[in-house]
Order: C-alpha cells, then sequence, then structure tokens
C-alpha cells in the first residue's frame, strides 16, 4: 500500500469520482429536467447542473475514499 | 501487474536518492525532461496537433444559419451540429455515437498499438503545446535541467514566471473556448473580456483552464499512467499482429558503446550503441528497449531518435521501428485476421445503424406526464376522470400544427381546452387534458391507454406514447 504513489491514491479518490459524476449529472438531467425540479429557486439551469455535478462527484469522492481507506492491509493495522 | 510494482518500486527507489524529486507534485517519481526530437512521427504528431487544435479552438466561431454551427445549449437542453438539433429525447444518439467510438478505437489499436495515445489524444495534443512553450522559454533539455537544478536567481524566476504567464493565458483561451461549446462564443469571448460574465460560465472557464494547466503543465505523463483506464487493458486489445513501438533485441543485442570506426562484430556488440536518447525522448521516461510497457504511448519520438543515431552510426535504420511481436520473432503478419474483420464488422454496422435512425428520426416528440395530485375523479355526470399533461416536442425546422387522440379503452373521451394545436419550430408546448371513461368500461384499477399525436398536413410526422389510466378499485 505504502508502494503506491500518494498522487495514485489522490487521483484514484478525485478522478474516477469525476468521471462518474459527469455520467451521473448527465443521466439525471436526461431524464428530470431540473429546472421543473428547482421551480421555487431562482437559479440558471447552468447553475443547477453545476451542483448538480458536483454534489454527484462529492458522493463518488467520498466512496472512493472510503475504498482507498478499506484497501491497507488487514496486517499492517494497529501496530 | 508484477510489472507494475517493480516499475512502482524501482520509482519509490529513485525519488529516495533524487531530491528534486520530493519538490515535484508527484513526489514519489521524478520529473522528466524529453528531449526535443525531429523526423517523421515528430512531424505527424505536429500535424496531427496543429489540426487538431486548430478545430478546437477555430470551430465554435462558426456560424450556421445565424446561430452557432456546434453548440451544445445545455441551459436550453438542445444540441445543434450543423443543420441538425438533437433533444435529451435523442440521447441514444450520443450512447451511439460512444459506442462507435469506443468501437473505433479497439480496431484502431488491435491493428496499429497505441496511436491514438501518441497522436491525438487531448492530454498529447496539450502536453506537445505546454512543452513547445517551454522549450521556446527555458530552452533545450539539458538548459531546463540546468535551470532547475540552479539556485533561484532574478533570471530564473522571470523565466519561470514567463512560463508559467503563457501556461496559464493560454489555459484561460482554452477554458473559454471549451465553455464556448455551451454557450454561445461570440457573447461569451466579449462578456469575458468586459467582465460580465454569469458565474457558473465564470466558474466553468477557470475550472477548464486550471484542468488543462494542471494536466499538461505538471501531471502529464503521470495522467497516462494513473489516470487512463485505455492504457490499463492494452494487452487486452493488443495480440502478436498489432503494429507497436519495438526494439529489435537480435539486431541491437548486445549493447555498448563504441567508436564509429570499430567493426561492431569484431567487437562483439549489436547495433545499439546504448546512448540513451532513447530514453531522453520518451515523454512518459520508459526505456523502450525493456520491451512492451503499459507505459509506452506509442508516440514514436525513440524511433526518430534513433534513427537519427544510426544515420550517424552508419547502420540501417529501424533498430527502433513500427513493427509486430511475430515479425520480431521471425514470422509475418497478417492484417485481414479475424479479429480485424469482427471489430471492423461490428464497428461498420454501428455506423451504418446510428446513420439510418438519424436520417430516418421524426422530428415530433410527446411526453406524458400524469397529474400527481389525484389518482382519479368522478365527473358530474359520473364518469372517470384522469388528468395528463402532455408536452409536445416540435424538433422539425418548421412549424406544425397537430392533432392528438388517445385509445386504449372503449368509448373513451378526450378534452382539452384548446382546439389548434401549434408549436413553433424547436418549441415544447405543455398541453393539460383530461380523459373520461365510463367506468363500466374499465377491466382494472390501472389500464393502459395510448396517445396519438399527427401532424396536419404530414401523415408520416407522427408519434405515440403510452400512459397509465386509473380508475376505481372492483371485487
Amino acid at each position: 500500500m505504502d508502494d503506491i504513489p500518494l498522487i495514485q491514491r489522490v487521483i484514484a479518490i478525485i478522478w474516477p469520482s469525476f468521471i462518474t459524476g459527469g455520467i451521473a449529472t448527465v443521466l439525471f438531467t436526461v431524464a428530470f429536467d431540473p429546472a421543473e425540479i428547482f421551480i421555487d429557486y431562482d437559479i440558471s439551469r447552468l447553475g443547477i447542473y453545476t451542483i448538480c455535478f458536483f454534489l454527484f462527484w462529492i458522493l463518488g469522492a467520498i466512496t472512493a475514499t472510503a475504498t482507498v481507506y478499506f484497501l491497507k492491509p488487514g496486517e499492517t493495522i494497529n501496530r | 501487474m508484477v510489472e507494475n510494482t517493480s516499475k512502482v518500486k524501482r520509482n519509490a527507489n529513485d525519488a529516495k536518492t533524487n531530491a528534486e524529486a520530493e519538490r515535484s507534485i508527484s513526489a514519489k517519481s521524478k520529473k522528466i525532461y524529453p528531449r526535443e526530437v525531429h523526423g517523421l512521427f515528430a512531424a505527424l504528431r505536429t500535424a496531427g496537433v496543429a489540426s487538431l487544435l486548430g478545430f478546437f479552438y477555430i470551430v465554435p466561431w462558426l456560424q450556421w444559419d445565424g446561430r452557432q454551427a456546434l453548440l451544445f445549449d445545455l441551459p436550453e437542453r438542445k444540441f445543434y451540429i450543423f443543420n441538425m438539433v438533437f433533444w435529451p429525447q435523442d440521447f441514444i444518439y450520443l450512447t451511439l455515437l460512444l459506442i462507435i467510438a469506443a468501437l473505433g478505437l479497439f480496431f484502431i489499436t488491435a491493428l496499429a498499438g497505441r496511436v491514438w495515445c501518441g497522436y491525438a489524444c487531448p492530454q498529447t495534443v496539450w502536453t506537445e503545446t505546454f512543452l513547445w512553450i517551454e522549450r521556446k522559454i527555458e530552452g533545450s533539455r539539458a538548459q531546463q535541467m540546468k535551470l532547475d537544478k540552479a539556485p533561484n536567481s532574478f533570471r530564473k524566476i522571470r523565466i519561470k514566471f514567463s512560463k508559467h504567464f503563457l501556461w496559464i493565458t493560454f489555459s484561460i483561451f482554452t477554458g473559454v473556448t471549451f465553455v464556448g461549446y455551451f454557450s454561445p462564443l461570440r457573447e461569451l469571448a466579449i462578456n469575458f473580456l468586459t467582465f460580465e460574465i454569469a458565474p457558473s460560465e465564470t466558474f466553468w472557464i477557470f475550472f477548464y483552464a486550471l484542468a488543462t494547466y494542471g494536466n499538461a503543465g505538471w501531471l502529464r505523463e503521470q495522467v497516462c499512467l494513473y489516470m487512463c483506464p485505455y492504457a490499463r487493458f492494452q494487452s487486452v486489445m493488443f495480440d502478436q499482429d498489432t503494429m507497436t513501438v519495438a526494439f529489435d533485441e537480435t539486431r541491437g543485442l548486445p549493447k555498448g558503446p563504441r567508436k564509429k570506426t570499430v567493426d561492431k562484430s569484431d567487437a562483439g556488440l549489436g547495433d545499439c550503441i546504448d546512448c540513451t536518447i532513447c530514453v531522453q525522448v520518451c515523454p512518459t521516461g520508459i526505456d523502450i528497449r525493456d520491451g512492451l510497457q503499459y507505459q509506452c504511448i506509442g508516440c514514436a519520438a525513440c524511433i526518430d531518435a534513433c534513427d537519427d543515431v544510426m544515420d550517424k552510426m552508419g547502420y540501417d535504420r529501424g533498430l527502433i521501428r513500427y513493427t509486430t511481436e511475430k515479425i520480431l520473432l521471425g514470422g509475418h503478419t497478417e492484417i485481414m485476421r479475424p479479429r480485424m474483420v469482427v471489430f471492423g464488422l461490428v464497428l461498420l454496422a454501428t455506423i451504418a445503424g446510428a446513420f439510418y435512425s438519424i436520417v430516418t428520426r421524426i422530428p415530433v416528440g410527446i411526453d406524458v406526464i400524469r397529474d400527481r395530485n389525484s389518482l382519479y375523479r368522478e365527473t358530474n355526470e359520473g364518469l372517470i376522470e384522469n388528468v395528463y399533461i402532455i408536452k409536445l416536442l416540435n424538433m422539425d425546422k418548421q412549424d406544425h400544427t397537430y392533432t392528438l387522440t388517445a385509445e386504449g379503452i372503449p368509448d373513451l373521451i378526450l378534452k382539452m381546452d384548446v382546439t389548434d394545436i401549434s408549436v413553433k419550430s424547436g418549441e415544447v408546448v405543455e398541453l393539460p387534458v383530461r380523459v373520461q371513461v365510463d367506468a363500466y368500461n374499465l377491466k382494472q384499477r390501472s389500464n393502459e391507454i395510448s396517445f396519438t399525436l399527427n401532424t396536419v398536413g404530414f401523415e408520416k410526422l407522427t408519434a405515440t406514447e403510452e400512459a397509465r389510466f386509473l380508475g376505481p378499485a372492483f371485487r
């Protein structure tokens, strides 16, 4: 685990979640028109897309962080 | 995998002995200074970079019918591609396009290795541009290395500042162009220069600029090593007949330096003079003489470099060359092999299918949304009534008048407040309608009905959408 460069671990968290965040945003906004969901708020569609994308990205990054965290080999924990 | 770990360990060991690496963003891998290279493949790559960047920066300025020719209008939820307009309902075409792109990539990879990486990948294209700027400012590979080792001085800071200033300016220009694909570029450029840009657009311009600056200026080969999924499954796509950049071991080994006047067979040496120029020019910092590696982006810089050296030594060119594993083992390579035929046929079929479905696309759409507030209600006449919102999309380039019908339950009555349904070109109209039936005709609680839209004067322009009609529960 410690052999994996830091940059590779950082990328493993922010990069796949970026991709899935983008895909999730596209799928979500194709299925639902965000302007209808956020009809009560004064915000442009592009703004909603941006917020959607970041929410999905953060969600993916949390998952990826947990994955990277749990990848640590068991025998190296609490030593 | 074994190769990966040993490479990683080698990187880690390098890092311990190299203080410079500690300052680099990657912490564990050394900064790579690719040496400038000239030759056939370098010229091809320059041509690729110039045409792709030219395409990227010029296309959003093109106009068509008084609008931007290529515009992915996210706020309006419409994609304009020259004379065509795509809607969210046309999502299938985007999927088809991605499948075609993936199949095309598999096909070309099985045939000619990672030519995509070496000549057309945005990462390569922008990195090449950034390297070019870097060379113009900092000088050759040796000068760059010397500058980085030198202590801070006014000169060093001035040079570094100039480089980053140019990089950042170019990145912001790239960011504006990128957002220009989603928001009309002519207005965007003016708004940008007058600081009157919308917050989300500003954000994406700088986000994309940051990504360009980071990926092409700093991360470079690490994008290929750690971020690119394609590199990691190259062995799935390669076979022994795939063209790859390879070092001819039988000809090159044993390697060793020698004077030009020395006869190599007398000295017991192969053609490789171990000058390491192939390593110095490599943008991912590998030694091609170690064989096929996932880090190799197939850019062929080492081929150009080695051919140069071979010329100088008076040896034949092609010690490092595009070749296949079979040829290196003394066999011959078949281009029309089953894998290529299957990939080719599937690719052609998908392209033909996509083309056919786009050409025969019916430019009218209907969407039915049930009123969520009530399941059903009983009218004064004792009929069961459901309420729907019908969304009509006129995706055609001209205005149309439509007629709406519904069927699925005997004696069904369709009621709406408007009689004339006219929709302008490219518009969406929402139409509240009520459907009434006699409870006697309802067989179950949830019944299937369908709405059909016909275009007045255009028989073929028709669309149908299914919906549920809810009634009281029986039994």
